[in-house]
C-alpha cells in the first residue's frame, strides 16, 4: 500500500471513530481516581506543554490557587515553589484525555465528569463548569469565596450530579444535541438549549432523590445555561481518545492554547504538539475599556468542541453567537461552509435547518487545511492578561500548526516505507 | 488555404470570459459589460513548494 492510500485508509477510520462514537455522561468523580495519570502531585491545564517560567498570570494564579485549596501549601509563594521545584507536575489536561476551561488548573481532588464513549470505549473527563461567575479558578481567580466553592463543588455539589447520573443510567449527549437540533446552539459558546434540556431530564430525577443539600444544588444546576459545555468537553475528549490512536491519519485530534502557544496534534503523530504563538480571540469586547493590549493568547481547551465538529466548524448552527460577536449571519454560514471543505466527516445527528438541513462537519485533516489553503474557526472566549474574561469571538486556526504535522506525518511515513 | 470562417464567426459573436484566479480582472470586464464566468481556482497550498511536494507524497 502506498503513502496516499494508508492515509486516506487511516481517515477513513478516524472519521467512523469521531461519527459512530456514542459519548454518554456516566459519572463524576474525583479528578485523581478517574484521570489516567493524574496523581496528587498532577496539575492539569489547557493547551500544549508549557514550562513553569512561561505559564501566564491567570493560569499561575489558577495553579496555587488549586495547590491552596488541596492544602499543599499555606501560600501562594509556597505553592508556586512546589512547581518550580518539580514536586508538582503541570501537564497538558488533553494529554490526558481531559480539558480544562480558560485558565482553569484540574487538581486531583476537583470532581470531573466522565464521559464514555459507549460504541469505542474511550472516557474524557472535564471539571464540572463553575457558573457564570467570573470569580473563579477558571478566569484565573482564588481567593475565599473560590476556596469555598470549590470544596462545596467537591464535597456536595458534584457527588450530587455524579449520583443522579448514575441512577438515570447515563446521559447520551448525542441524543440531547439531537433533542435541540434548530435552537441556535453552536455547542461552544452557546448551549442555553442542550443545558435546559439536560436539566429537564435531570433535575425530575435529582427531587426523587435524598441527598444533602438537594434544593439548593437543583437550583445552582438549573441556573447554568452553560453547563453542558463541560460535559460536551469530557464528550469530546471521550471520543478522541480513540481517534488518537489511529496511526498514519492526518486528521486533528487536540486542539488548545496555554495563553502564550497554540496548539494542534494529528492522530497519526502520537503526543506531540504543533505550536505558534497564540492568535487572539477576538470580536466583542465585554467591557468598552478593554482592547488588544489587555489580552493573552488564546487560552482553554474548550475548542475541543471545535476538534468534535461544534462550536466554529458548525457556527452556522449557531448565528446568534456570530451575530452577537460583530460578524454576520452570511459569516456563520462561510465558517460551516470553510470547515466541510477541510473535514472527513459530517455529523448527522443534529440537521441545521438554515443551512439545507447539513449537519455539523467533524475531523479536520491536515492536508486539506494545507493544500486548499483554508483556515477553519474557533470561537472562544479570550482570557485578559490580568484574569477574567476579556472577550468573546473567534479566531482562525493557524496555519503553521498544519504544516508542522504534515512535515511530521511525512517522516513518520517514508522512515516506514524505508524499513 | 486554411478555412478561417470559424475564428470569424468567433470573433463576430459575443464576446464570454473566463477568468480563472483573482477576480479583479474578471470584474474590470465586468465594468465593461462583458459576460464573465468565475472560476475559482487558487494555487495548491498557496503556492508553497515545499508544502506542494509534501502533498504530492501524501495526497489530498
Amino acid at each position: 500500500m502506498d503513502i496516499k492510500q494508508a492515509i486516506e485508509q487511516a481517515n477513513q477510520k478516524a472519521a467512523e471513530i469521531l461519527t459512530k462514537g456514542r459519548p454518554v455522561w456516566v459519572d463524576v468523580q474525583p479528578a485523581g481516581e478517574a484521570i489516567p495519570g493524574m496523581t496528587p502531585d498532577t496539575i492539569l491545564i489547557a493547551g500544549p506543554p508549557i514550562a513553569a517560567e512561561d505559564i501566564p498570570l491567570p493560569v499561575k494564579n489558577a495553579i496555587c490557587g488549586a495547590l491552596l485549596y488541596e492544602q499543599r501549601a499555606k501560600t501562594a509563594e509556597e505553592a508556586w515553589q512546589l512547581v518550580t521545584s518539580g514536586q508538582v507536575r503541570v501537564e497538558a489536561a488533553q494529554d490526558h484525555d481531559a480539558a480544562c476551561g480558560a485558565a482553569m488548573a484540574t487538581s486531583a481532588s476537583m470532581p470531573v465528569c466522565v464521559v464514555e464513549d459507549k460504541t469505542y470505549g474511550g472516557r474524557g473527563f472535564c471539571g464540572v463548569h463553575p457558573g457564570n461567575k467570573q470569580n473563579v479558578l477558571r478566569w484565573g481567580f482564588y481567593n475565599d469565596e473560590v476556596q469555598d466553592d470549590l470544596v462545596w463543588f467537591r464535597d456536595h455539589y458534584g457527588p450530587a450530579l455524579g449520583e443522579t447520573v448514575r441512577r438515570m443510567g447515563g446521559i447520551d449527549l448525542i441524543q440531547v444535541m439531537g433533542k435541540t437540533a434548530g435552537m441556535g446552539d453552536e455547542n461552544h459558546n452557546r448551549q442555553p438549549a442542550a443545558s435546559m434540556y439536560m436539566a429537564l431530564q435531570m433535575i425530575q430525577a435529582m427531587m426523587d432523590m435524598d441527598f444533602p443539600h438537594r434544593d439548593e444544588i437543583v437550583k445552582q444546576f438549573a441556573a447554568n445555561d452553560r453547563f453542558f459545555l463541560h460535559v460536551m468537553m469530557a464528550g469530546a475528549e471521550s471520543v478522541l481518545a480513540s481517534a488518537k490512536k489511529v496511526p498514519h491519519s492526518t486528521v486533528m485530534v487536540a486542539m488548545g492554547g496555554n495563553g502564550v502557544r497554540f496548539g494542534i496534534r494529528l492522530a497519526g503523530t502520537g503526543k506531540r504538539w504543533f505550536t505558534v504563538d497564540a492568535p487572539l480571540i477576538e470580536g466583542l469586547f465585554l467591557k468598552p475599556t478593554y482592547t488588544k493590549n489587555d489580552l493573552l493568547g488564546f487560552l482553554g481547551d474548550s475548542c475541543v468542541t471545535e476538534v468534535y465538529g461544534l462550536g466554529g466548524m458548525s457556527a452556522s448552527a449557531g448565528p446568534g453567537y456570530v451575530v452577537l460577536t460583530g460578524s454576520t449571519f452570511a459569516d456563520s454560514l462561510q465558517r460551516a461552509a470553510d470547515a466541510r471543505k477541510v473535514c472527513v466527516a459530517e455529523h448527522r445527528f443534529a440537521p441545521i435547518p438554515w443551512d439545507g438541513g447539513q449537519g455539523f462537519p467533524v475531523g479536520v485533516d491536515a492536508r486539506k487545511v494545507v493544500g486548499l489553503n483554508i483556515l477553519p474557526t474557533s470561537h472562544g472566549g479570550g482570557t485578559l492578561k490580568a484574569g477574567g474574561q476579556g472577550t468573546m469571538g473567534s479566531a482562525k486556526l493557524p496555519m503553521d500548526c498544519f504544516k508542522q504535522g504534515l512535515v511530521a506525518i511525512n517522516e513518520i511515513m517514508t522512515s516506514e516505507a524505508n524499513d | 488555404m486554411m478555412n478561417t470562417d470559424k475564428i470569424q464567426a468567433l470573433f463576430g459573436s459575443q464576446l464570454v470570459a473566463v477568468n480563472i484566479g483573482p477576480r479583479l480582472f474578471g470584474e474590470a470586464l465586468e465594468k465593461q459589460h462583458v459576460e464573465v464566468v468565475q472560476v475559482d481556482w487558487r494555487p495548491v497550498a498557496g503556492g508553497d513548494k515545499q508544502m506542494q511536494e509534501l502533498l504530492a507524497a501524501l495526497g489530498i
